[in-house]
């Protein structure tokens, strides 16, 4: 009982358990916020071109630009135990011949809380295509700015801060066409 | 200094010695039903991941613990982290999803796959639901994961191991330490096994 491999065994155990205490409390305090921030998502322009992307430097598809404008403040999910909140900005549409997509745009990371108001005009990171590489089929997208809170320990979560409801059309494609560096 | 222990043995006799063999095997046999318990529960094979690589920072760094789960009637949605394994390939891939297209069964989910079998997929379990063909990618790299794709142009469902729901950091990096080095690995297990049977409790 007093041996220097008993006493280790004791500590290393009494160690382990709090640690695991604490880290469970952390894990389950952040569940006492519920905040859920709102903010206005407006889409400016929407034009469709046909090009290459890098990637397929032989396929020709239409690819969609979109221009938007996004106000929302991210502060209020701000607490002890985030570690950063990802914001990513999505098109959502079914096409007639009864396929779902969505497919992230933009998307940034916010580490610190005095980053978190954010206004940004912009136009898209990432090629906007779709599975048939032609936009005939698609009605107008709606899209949704969400986000998802990373812990520092714990479980991840999701929302939704808003939401911009079929304004914009998707035009036919217009002719100039773009090669991609 | 190991001629206390023997002198004990001899004096306990054999059955002592069988006996501390089956708490050993009934602990190591404990551990495996928990673990696939677990994989059961989150229908994942694997539910329980270590980050390999820096491609998620500054989310995930190398050495955090995931926990996954699988859940089979939901369908992926973008944002998900999920975890992915490319046939040919043997180490899972930790990247977000940014595209998801749900491709009702009515389509034939070949013509955007270019899969080259030629028989039908077997309507199965997940019948309920759409196919699902999905594009990756980390948050550290600038594009996304078609070269890891290995030829292929979209993730399906099956390729997916889980998706992530919770994470605890650091403590992964035990594993990548004895992957790294062997030695180590031996080195404990040897440890372990040896305390165990000495044990007299």
């Amino acid at each position: 009982m007093h041996s220097i491999f008993a006493r280790i065994n004791n500590t290393s155990a009494l160690l382990s358990s709090c640690m695991m205490a604490l880290l469970a409390a952390i894990a389950l305090s952040t569940l006492v916020f519920t905040a859920r921030p709102e903010g206005n998502v407006s889409v400016a322009s929407v034009q469709v071109y046909s090009g290459n992307t890098r990637r397929y430097a032989t396929k020709r598809q239409d690819l969609a630009f979109v221009d938007f404008n996004i106000t929302a403040d991210f502060a209020p999910l701000f607490n002890w135990n985030t570690k950063q909140i990802f914001l990513y900005l999505q098109a959502e549409y079914n096409t007639t011949t009864g396929i779902k997509n969505e497919a992230v745009i933009w998307d940034r990371i916010i580490r610190r809380k005095e980053e978190a108001n954010v206004n940004v005009i912009g136009k898209n990171k990432y090629n906007l295509r779709d599975l048939s590489t032609n936009f005939k089929n698609a009605p107008p997208a709606s899209y949704s700015l969400k986000y998802n809170i990373m812990p520092y320990v714990g479980a991840l979560t999701y929302g939704e801060a808003a939401r911009n409801l079929r304004t914009c059309c998707v035009p036919p494609a217009k002719d100039p066409c773009i090669i991609f560096v | 200094m190991f001629t206390e222990e023997l002198k004990a043995f001899r004096r306990l006799g054999f059955r002592h010695v069988l006996l501390q063999v089956l708490n050993f095997a009934s602990v190591i046999a404990s551990g495996l039903m928990i673990w696939k318990g677990l994989g059961i529960v989150t229908n994942s094979e694997s539910p329980i991941v270590v980050v390999l690589s820096g491609s998620m920072e500054p989310a995930f760094y190398r050495g955090d613990l995931l926990f996954l789960t699988n859940p089979s009637s939901e369908q992926y949605k973008t944002g998900d982290i999920t975890v992915y394994k490319i046939p040919g390939a043997e180490i899972p891939i930790v990247h977000r999803v940014m595209e998801t297209h749900d491709v009702p069964k009515s389509i034939d989910i070949r013509k955007y796959t270019k899969s080259k079998s030629k028989s039908k997929p077997q309507p199965g379990e997940d019948s309920k639901q759409d196919n699902q063909l999905l594009l990756t990618k980390g948050d550290n790299n600038y594009v996304d994961d078609i070269e890891l794709y290995q030829g292929l142009e979209w993730l399906e469902k099956k390729h997916i191991v889980g998706k992530v729901r919770g994470f605890l950091p650091y403590v992964g990096y035990v594993t990548i330490a004895m992957n790294d080095c062997p030695q180590l690995k031996y080195a404990l297990l040897g440890g372990l096994g040896l305390l165990a049977l000495i044990q007299r409790e």
